[in-house]
């Protein structure tokens, strides 16, 4: 089983479950349902809530992550002066639940934050620097909004495998970024210059690596 | 030059900048207050370049040699923007930092730090996070009393359930609930600075003894002393975690068995300084103004998860007197 976790309002996340075999969406509702249990120095199985289904860890083969956070707006069935905390409960629980999964999880887990934020700039500037890629400066100043990338080109990596129309130099350098990060699937952003502008694995996939994630997912880590 | 941001009302940050200008620190001391007028040109890349303006004092990065930081809570999840460009400096910047941004967040998922501490290879607590009531009953029934607590890094009291009171664990299908065996002892509050650590023994009866006051519960806190071999384990865990200075939350049993709780990124060490005269601050202070090469670490650092070498077992407490002497001292 792959499990898709993201929100039902999520298009992306919604498509993807279509588009992956035995794909099933774990949305924040299923985090406010009975049936987790997650064990730390303890013998209890490890078990998921998906579509308000039960089902054991060792069940799911891949995750895909759409989401950094939980947001109180999401959990409609709780009580409303509930819901920021439960929110944030509930955040650091999926968090603990994505760094302890035996499934293969495509996105970054880290340091206790998910996604996007565990790729920090400081984590991947130097090391795309050591990569042999140029990170474009992010120029700090009080009143100064960010220019969009002229001409931006998108290198997509999935399980080491470099997808885009970007030139090679850049594809191998985005896949050897991917595997210094550890990182299973990330898209790369280049501007105009060639310069590594961001990283994100919230890029919604393209066609190929759709294809190639959902041959990544089918399979756990070791399979 | 040293750059301590905090509220002048919040103990650590008034102690550790009263511990430098004492010391003829070249401090700027930052708080919300102080932010709304900070002017700053800064540019993230591999070495980050530029400056920041104080009242009209112009600081080069490469002139910060170490930050200590606290920030105030924002009013807003997003940070303010003079926050932010603060928080990207503390996060490049090639100096001591107390501590890197990044790192202190395995502490708001405190399942997930469990395990780290764990596999760095402490003892922690049988734990179960869960939504289901029959698994908490079950862990309940198991472990005779069981403590609950807040999984993320909002502050909750930790409360106790025994047998009694299993039917309110039905209330865990709501959402996910962290249950942890009741560990008898004693608290032991382990401050790591650097390479040196402090030592502090909590007897209470209280559930948790951070609101005995509350409760009414008694609180008896003293210096005590610590195995050494423990201590550099200590040190070695918190530099695991990407940290310089960390809060770490022990109980010793009657057994000698010592099980590790948390790992606090950004300790409210005042509580037990003013207690024991314990001199953290002043060795937060020290560690700030003349590092070593290992207070260091770069910022690409971040908690490690890799399992521990067969020459990194838990300590063995080899001077039971000195324990001995802690529970003495505490009761």
């Amino acid at each position: 089983m792959i499990v898709v976790v993201g929100s039902r309002h999520d298009r992306i996340a919604r498509s993807l479950v279509e588009a992956l075999p035995t794909a099933a969406l774990c949305g924040a509702e299923d985090l406010t349902r009975p049936g987790w249990q997650w064990p730390v120095a303890s013998p209890e199985p490890a078990r998921w809530v998906v579509d308000g289904r039960v089902v054991d860890d060792h069940e799911v083969t891949g995750v895909l992550v759409r989401r950094t956070h939980i947001y109180p707006e999401e959990l409609v069935s709780t009580h409303p002066d509930d819901r920021a905390y439960l929110a944030a409960e509930s955040t650091a629980f999926l968090i603990f639940v994505l760094s302890r999964t035996a499934a293969r999880v495509v996105n970054p887990v880290a340091a206790g934050a998910l996604g996007d934020e565990a790729i920090r700039p400081e984590r991947w500037m130097p090391l795309a620097a050591a990569a042999g890629l140029r990170p474009a400066p992010l120029r700090l100043r009080p009143s100064v909004t960010p220019r969009a990338s002229r001409k931006p080109s998108t290198v997509e990596v999935v399980g080491g495998t470099a997808f885009g129309t970007a030139p090679p130099r850049l594809r191998a350098g985005a896949t050897a970024l991917a595997a210094a990060l550890q990182i299973a699937y990330a898209a790369f952003v280049f501007d105009g210059q060639g310069r590594l502008v961001t990283v994100s694995s919230a890029h919604p996939p393209g066609r190929a690596a759709r294809r190639a994630l959902a041959s990544l997912l089918a399979k756990r880590s070791g399979g | 030059m040293i750059l301590v941001w905090g509220a002048l009302d919040d103990p650590p940050v008034t102690d550790v900048l009263q511990m430098l200008r004492g010391r003829g620190a070249d401090v700027v001391h930052l708080d919300r207050g102080r932010l709304g007028g900070l002017d700053y040109d800064i540019s993230l890349e591999p070495v980050p370049r530029g400056w920041i303006a104080v009242d009209g004092r112009r600081i080069p990065l490469e002139t910060i040699s170490a930050i200590y930081l606290r920030p105030e809570p924002q009013p807003d999840a997003r940070p303010a923007p003079a926050s932010a460009c603060l928080l990207a400096i503390a996060a490049f910047l090639d100096a001591v930092v107390v501590n890197r941004p990044a790192v202190g967040r395995s502490n708001l998922t405190k399942p997930f730090q469990l395990a780290a501490i764990a596999e760095a290879g402490f003892t922690v607590p049988p734990t179960l996070v869960t939504t289901d009531p029959v698994a908490a009953r079950e862990f309940l029934e198991r472990h005779r009393r069981v403590v609950y607590k807040s999984i993320s890094g909002i502050r909750s009291i930790v409360g106790a359930l025994d047998a009694s009171a299993a039917e309110r664990l039905s209330g865990v299908r709501t959402g996910p609930v962290q249950l942890q065996r009741w560990i008898d002892g004693i608290d032991v509050r382990v401050h790591v600075v650097g390479e040196r650590w402090f030592a502090t023994a909590i007897q209470s009866d209280a559930t948790d003894y951070r609101y005995a006051s509350r409760t009414g519960d008694d609180i008896t806190i003293v210096a005590t002393d610590i195995d050494g071999v423990l201590g550099e384990r200590l040190v070695a865990l918190t530099r695991h975690m990407g940290l310089l200075v960390a809060g770490i939350d022990l109980r010793v049993t009657a057994d000698d068995e010592w099980f590790c709780f948390e790992v606090n990124p950004s300790p409210g060490f005042t509580f037990y300084e003013d207690a024991t005269g314990q001199a953290i601050a002043a060795a937060i202070a020290d560690l700030l103004m003349h590092p070593s090469r290992r207070d260091r670490p770069d910022a690409t650092h971040g908690p490690g998860l890799t399992r521990p070498g067969p020459e990194t077992k838990l300590p063995q407490v080899s001077d039971r007197s000195r324990l001995r002497h802690a529970r003495g001292r505490a009761r």
